[in-house]
């Protein structure tokens, strides 16, 4: 099932504006399995995994409201959510510091129509991004992102040196860096 | 004063993952506080999650998740209004005003351990192993010489001190790995104020360091 940013951003609307459970039921079946995935491969068992996804699509219904589209698309408040909840449940509901657990404590710009494409605008260069990345360069920033392993293992796993991982993944970070940049 | 020494891209690409264990992610959170460039960067690290995200192969659900999150919405409550902010209260410690990134944290009066160096180690709910220290440090002191395992953040919040790499004032974030050879010293003009996280194991050196080991616990 492919759902586009903009239908995504309007399904939160509506939780927001409505409290749609249509709405919401189509937002779980598209996220659930992925946030399930990406907990799952950041080392989490299957049942906590899916206990959390459970959860991250439950915080989705509750804080509609606070979803800020000059801020980020759907894709990546939920990405945010689900990587907030994982940090809690590892760390035991120790409090995470502020700044970066709310992302509607404050806004750096006037929520204005401007900022909205902006933010769109960057997702989908980021996006595109991605996908010009070498395939040795993907797979390192794939690892860093949702893998639990240090560089050393992800070494081991990828049969290269340390030195070379974490070059890549400099490499890799730069050249998403140069690319988000002429986005901006 | 402009900000002129900023977290890496892998550091702010951990922080966006997730992956910056506790003490560093708030000496970062610090940083990003006061720095709108490091801000937008992050979320540009955290789209590359989004998207990243979208693009995972589903995992199977179990048969009834739907079904049951869909009966847990209304115990959930409605979709809530954001509420307005409540004002926050600024704590001070030694005349020390805190970081908001600070505000779970459990922070004690610091304690002299050497002319010119106090310092408190700071407990962070749940991990008590934390390597998290606000330190003050007097005009002209070096800090104590030592070595890590991993990666060690240092944030100014007030003074400025150099490395010999860098010249640090209030915002700047300095991070030294486990092969940076580098002794900070602070300005002559007046103390340096900072918070430091030392990821892995903190290893003491010097006549000063073997002193402090055992008093500090690490």
């Amino acid at each position: 099932m492919t759902l586009s940013p903009e239908a995504q951003a309007r399904l939160v609307a509506s939780i927001a504006a409505a409290a749609d459970r249509q709405a919401f039921a189509i937002l779980f079946r598209h996220f659930a399995p992925r946030v399930k995935t990406f907990l799952i491969r950041s080392g989490l068992p299957a049942n906590t995994a899916e206990e959390l996804a459970q959860e991250t699509l439950l915080n989705v219904w509750r804080k509609a409201a606070y979803f800020d589209r000059s801020r980020a698309g759907v894709s990546t408040w939920i990405f945010t959510i689900a990587r907030n909840l994982r940090i809690d449940h590892l760390r035991q509901g120790r409090v995470r510091d502020r700044s970066i657990e709310d992302p509607t404590d404050e806004r750096d710009e006037p929520l204005s129509g401007e900022a909205i494409v902006m933010a769109a605008e960057r997702e989908a260069k980021v996006r595109i991004a991605l996908t010009k990345l070498s395939d040795e360069q993907a797979a390192v920033v794939r690892l860093s992102f949702f893998s639990e392993k240090p560089h050393s293992e992800i070494a081991e796993e990828l049969g290269i040196p340390i030195g070379t991982v974490k070059s890549r993944v400099r490499l890799a970070m730069q050249h998403l860096r140069t690319l988000l940049d002429e986005s901006t | 004063m402009t900000i002129e020494h900023h977290p890496s891209d892998e550091t702010l690409a951990r922080v966006a993952a997730g992956r910056l264990d506790a003490a560093p992610a708030i000496v970062v959170a610090v940083h990003l506080a006061a720095c709108p460039d490091c801000r937008a960067k992050l979320r540009g690290f955290e789209a590359i999650g989004g998207a990243l995200l979208e693009d995972l192969a589903p995992a199977e659900m179990s048969a009834d998740a739907l079904a049951s999150v869909l009966g847990r919405l209304d115990e959930a409550g409605p979709a809530e209004a954001p509420p307005r902010p409540t004002p926050r209260v600024p704590r001070f410690v030694d005349g020390i005003e805190l970081p908001a990134a600070l505000d779970a944290c459990e922070v004690g009066p610091l304690r002299r351990y050497a002319p010119g160096f106090r310092m408190s180690r700071i407990r962070m709910p749940g991990d008590p192993k934390a390597n998290l220290m606000l330190m003050r440090i007097g005009a002209g002191r070096k800090m104590p010489e030592h070595g890590h395992t991993g990666i060690e953040y240092t944030l100014v919040l007030r003074g400025s001190f150099s490395d010999g790499i860098g010249h640090y004032h209030a915002g700047d974030l300095a991070e030294a790995d486990a092969t940076t050879d580098h002794q900070p010293v602070v300005d002559v003009d007046g103390e340096c104020i900072c918070l430091a996280a030392i990821e892995g194991r903190m290893k003491l050196s010097g006549i000063l360091g073997r002193l402090l080991q055992p008093l500090l616990g690490f």
